[in-house]
């Protein structure tokens, strides 16, 4: 020790211990008082009673308590669905079972996603050994059909379509501790693409965001089921057993489920039957199966006929041989979704995917990024060349985001689609929106993107567990591009190459189908899309007469291509005049959107979904039991089937949470005081040594 | 110390401790200097909060007075982002508040918040109010079942709920800031009350009914 020795001081040390103490409160006060002058004007002060959009979530408590009904006690759900494909067509059967474990009787209600492309056109109910087939109604009657049932004390189930990908099942007059099926089937073309073809059964919807405004979503509560909170699902998973009968008709190289373990056997070199490895799966991501045939056996072109009513209905699939071409400099406008619903691993996959497309941009290019939530913004005021720095810039900008907020779409699509007249260049400009589509105004979406179109090209990437597809396909229908979906991480780097080939090479343009002359036929879609590379033709049609070859032309990159397929020996397909009947709504639905009136095709839409069927956003299913169950003196409770929330997802950020009651004032306090002692005591111990 | 004997007589008187302790010597000084700092920054900190919340309560008091004599949105200091809607008024314990608009955090470290989408206080529906368990609503753990909670509103009307029952929630558990029900006021806050962090899962809900 040094040199001093006058005894230790208590005094001194006392006061030098209330100085810092004095002096580190001030500083706290100035720093603290700073803080707060330098953080006001960075928040808007909130304007009071602002409309804002909302999740319309249905809050239910879960714990069973006196107090209010509780989503526990709704009726359980379980499906089961077996699906039979052959070639590239899937019938599929999905049996629901509602089982009520309670004493009440009670009316359950189940919103379910179905794939966008499902042609549902069966429903039956049974009740004990009963079968009772249901009936096609304009959705109005079938409602009233189904309300009369339920008040009169018989059982019923009525099946409504709330968006082509979204249906709700209600069934009325479950009793005690009763079991009630619902069995749906549907026709279904498979999605061929890039060699493979896929099988996609979704089984939640995700929870979505619905924008502010009286007018722009005016069925929020039929496609907000009540969700459950991750931990307090218990038994409530409304399991999924999945059962796939595949003969694809040439033999299949590869099988592939990317989200669930499965077991496969292989009865045959083109056969496969498969079924989920754990028997039963909670309802909380997409299920997908993908197979591809083998090379060199890849037909180019298939015809599927069926004859009903005296027509024939048939199914035309051409795949145009692949096609190389130089790489054309491309404007290209990146749109990244950080809602709420994109938090957790929905954010790093849309993230990763972003940075590889950001790597892939050659100095020639053009580019900007906008990243949207409860408002949308872009990185740059403009696009601008894809310069090294601006690159490193956009992906330091993108790494920085936080998923959080609500999902106004809108405003991002009106940013990357801006309306009037561009500098028409020689640029190919296109727009590639990463989302998982959780929102509830798919319509006036479409209705901006057919609007602000012009001449850019929209291509959707459906991100996470439980995309909405419908959004993705349509707005890459309408914004005439593909469609990609990504479900994992470790699937971004090769589902972002194949879209990178369909973004760089030449597409087929001007598709036309020509009929044999004389041959009466109606086919749709009225007009063909262009192809991306790995895309084939898909054409539904009905004819009166089969006889000749049908020619599809079309041209790229300057060069005209022609396919000719005899329609005289098409294989037999049964459900093809479903198939054709629910193409020739799509486009009927299209066309009132382009026009925006519905009137003119509502007519026509019922009558055909009626003729062939078919549930509609007009016509919907209803199914009555003749003999009341439930005695006039029992109440019937409505049980609304909570849902789980797509695996992933992150419930706080999606819902928000209970405000924070808590500062660190005390923590603060108590670590403070104790780094003081301790600050003394050694002070002490040197005096004293 | 030989050292010492090289220096200037002079020097050494001027500055009576010479420089020569060792390392270690040094190190345990700095410690203890770091030590003090960061003592002293962490208990003005805690202090600075509590300070901050209740000097802030007298300000608001303020823009209250001014807020029932007709004014809206009264802003207590000129940068603040939010404003008072109502005071809560505790007979049983002697207590007020002023509630702000806005449960966020900005909010909350001046004064409890009512929560955006929720009735507002004295209104029919839920209304909800934030506020931190160790400034001003610690006294929520002395309210018992029964109590009046007394809002007063804007339009100086005094709305009076009883006190009907706690409970223990996640903080996911967002069904307590549903409107659906009878019309109530919903107190929220950390638990539990005595907990050293902020930031934990838990809430103290308390639920107040018109009376």
């Amino acid at each position: 020790m040094h040199a001093r020795s006058h005894s230790s001081n208590w005094y001194d040390v006392f006061a030098f211990i209330s100085l810092a103490a004095g002096i580190g409160l001030a500083c706290g006060i100035v720093l603290g008082g700073i803080a707060l002058l330098l953080s006001a004007p960075a928040y808007g002060a909130p304007l009071p009673d602002t409309g804002e959009g909302t999740l319309m979530l249905r809050v239910q408590r879960q714990a069973e308590d006196a107090g209010g009904a509780s989503a526990l006690q709704a009726p359980l759900v379980s499906t089961d669905v077996v699906f039979r494909v052959s070639g590239p067509i899937a019938r599929a059967r999905v049996v629901q079972t509602f089982h009520n474990p309670g004493d009440d009787w009670y009316e359950g209600v189940y919103v379910f996603p179905l794939p966008e492309s499902a042609a549902v056109d069966r429903l039956r109910l049974q009740v004990g050994e009963r079968l009772i087939e249901g009936e096609i109604r304009e959705r109005a009657a079938a409602k009233q059909v189904y309300d009369q049932a339920k008040t009169t004390g018989r059982r019923a189930a009525l099946f409504d379509q709330e968006r082509p990908n979204i249906f709700t099942t209600s069934v009325a007059n479950i009793g005690p501790r009763e079991t009630i099926v619902v069995e749906l089937e549907y026709q279904q073309v498979l999605r061929y693409d890039g060699n493979r073809f896929s099988l996609r059964f979704p089984m939640v919807v995700g929870p979505r965001y619905v924008p502010a405004g009286p007018l722009r979503v005016n069925d929020a509560d039929r496609i907000t089921p009540p969700v459950m909170r991750p931990g307090t699902e218990g038994a409530r998973t409304n399991p999924v057993s999945i059962r796939v009968e595949l003969d694809a008709g040439v033999a299949v190289a590869e099988l592939d489920s990317p989200y669930h373990r499965i077991d496969v056997r292989a009865p045959g070199p083109s056969r496969r039957i498969v079924a989920l490895a754990d028997g039963a799966t909670p309802a909380n991501r997409d299920f997908e199966l993908t197979w591809s045939p083998r090379a060199g056996e890849v037909p180019q072109a298939a015809w599927f006929a069926e004859e009903k009513n005296g027509r024939h209905y048939g199914l035309l699939m051409v795949l145009p041989p692949a096609a190389g071409g130089a790489r054309l400099p491309r404007e290209v406008i990146f749109v990244l979704d950080t809602s709420g619903s994109m938090a957790g691993a929905s954010i790093r996959q849309a993230k990763q995917a972003l940075e590889l497309a950001l790597a892939r941009l050659v100095p020639e290019d053009r580019f900007n990024v906008i990243e949207f939530n409860s408002n949308a913004q872009a990185l740059f005021a403009d696009a601008r060349d894809a310069s090294p720095e601006a690159v490193r810039k956009a992906t330091r900008w993108i790494g920085a985001l936080e998923a959080r907020g609500g999902t106004e779409m809108a405003a991002a699509l009106e940013l990357a689609l801006p309306s009037g007249e561009r500098e028409t260049t020689h640029r190919v400009r296109q727009v590639m929106f990463l989302t998982d589509g959780a929102v509830g105004n798919e319509e006036e979406l479409f209705r901006l993107i057919q609007a602000r179109l012009g001449s850019s090209r929209l291509f959707t990437v459906g991100i996470g567990s439980a995309p909405n597809s419908h959004f993705m396909t349509k707005a890459a229908q309408l914004g005439r591009g593909t469609f990609t979906f990504i479900g994992r991480v470790d699937e971004v780097g090769a589902k972002m190459s194949e879209l990178f080939a369909k973004l760089e090479a030449p597409v087929l343009k001007g598709l036309e189908v020509r009929w044999p002359a004389g041959v009466q036929a109606e086919s749709w879609p009225a007009r063909i899309p262009d192809l991306y590379a790995g895309e084939p033709v898909v054409i539904a049609a009905a004819l009166d007469r089969l006889e000749g070859e049908v020619h599809v032309v079309g041209e790229r990159d300057g060069r005209n291509w022609e396919a000719r397929i005899p329609l005289t020996n098409g294989a037999l397909g049964a459900g093809m005049g479903t198939l054709w009947a629910r193409e020739k709504i799509a486009s009927l639905l299209d066309t009132a959107r382009e026009r925006g009136s519905e009137d003119e095709v509502r007519a026509q839409v019922v009558d055909l979904a009626t003729a062939h069927r078919l549930v509609t956003k007009y016509t919907s299913f209803v199914a009555v039991d003749r003999t009341p169950a439930r005695p006039s003196a029992e109440q019937l409770k409505l049980g609304a089937v909570p849902t789980l929330l797509p695996d992933g997802w992150d419930y706080g950020k999606v819902f928000g949470e209970l405000p924070q009651g808590a500062t660190d004032s005390r923590f603060a306090l108590v670590s403070g005081m104790l780094f003081l002692l301790l600050a003394t005591v050694l002070l002490l111990r040197r005096r004293v040594a | 110390m030989k050292a010492d004997s090289d220096l200037p007589m002079g020097v050494e008187c001027a500055w009576p401790i010479p420089p020569k302790s060792s390392v270690a010597d040094r190190v345990g000084l700095a410690v203890i200097a770091i030590l003090l700092a960061v003592g002293a920054w962490q208990a003005g900190r805690g202090l600075w909060i509590q300070a901050k919340a209740g000097l802030a309560q007298v300000l608001i008091g303020r823009a209250w007075t001014r807020t029932l004599a007709g004014e809206t949105a009264v802003k207590p200091w000129p940068w603040a982002d939010t404003w008072p809607v109502a005071k809560l008024i505790v007979p049983r314990l002697g207590i007020e508040r002023y509630v702000l608009a806005g449960a966020d955090g900005s909010a909350l470290a001046f004064g409890p918040g009512h929560a955006e989408g929720t009735a507002r206080p004295g209104q029919d529906g839920n209304s909800v109010i934030g506020g931190h368990r160790d400034t001003h609503l610690a006294f929520l753990r002395e309210v018992r079942p029964g109590d009046a909670l007394i809002i007063e509103r804007p339009d100086k009307v005094r709305v009076t709920y009883r006190v009907g029952r706690a409970e223990i929630l996640d903080r996911r558990d967002i069904w307590a800031m549903q409107q659906a029900g009878p019309t109530r006021l919903t107190l929220i806050t950390c638990y539990p009350f005595d907990a050293l962090r902020a930031g934990g899962r838990q809430r103290y809900v308390l639920l107040a009914f018109l009376s």
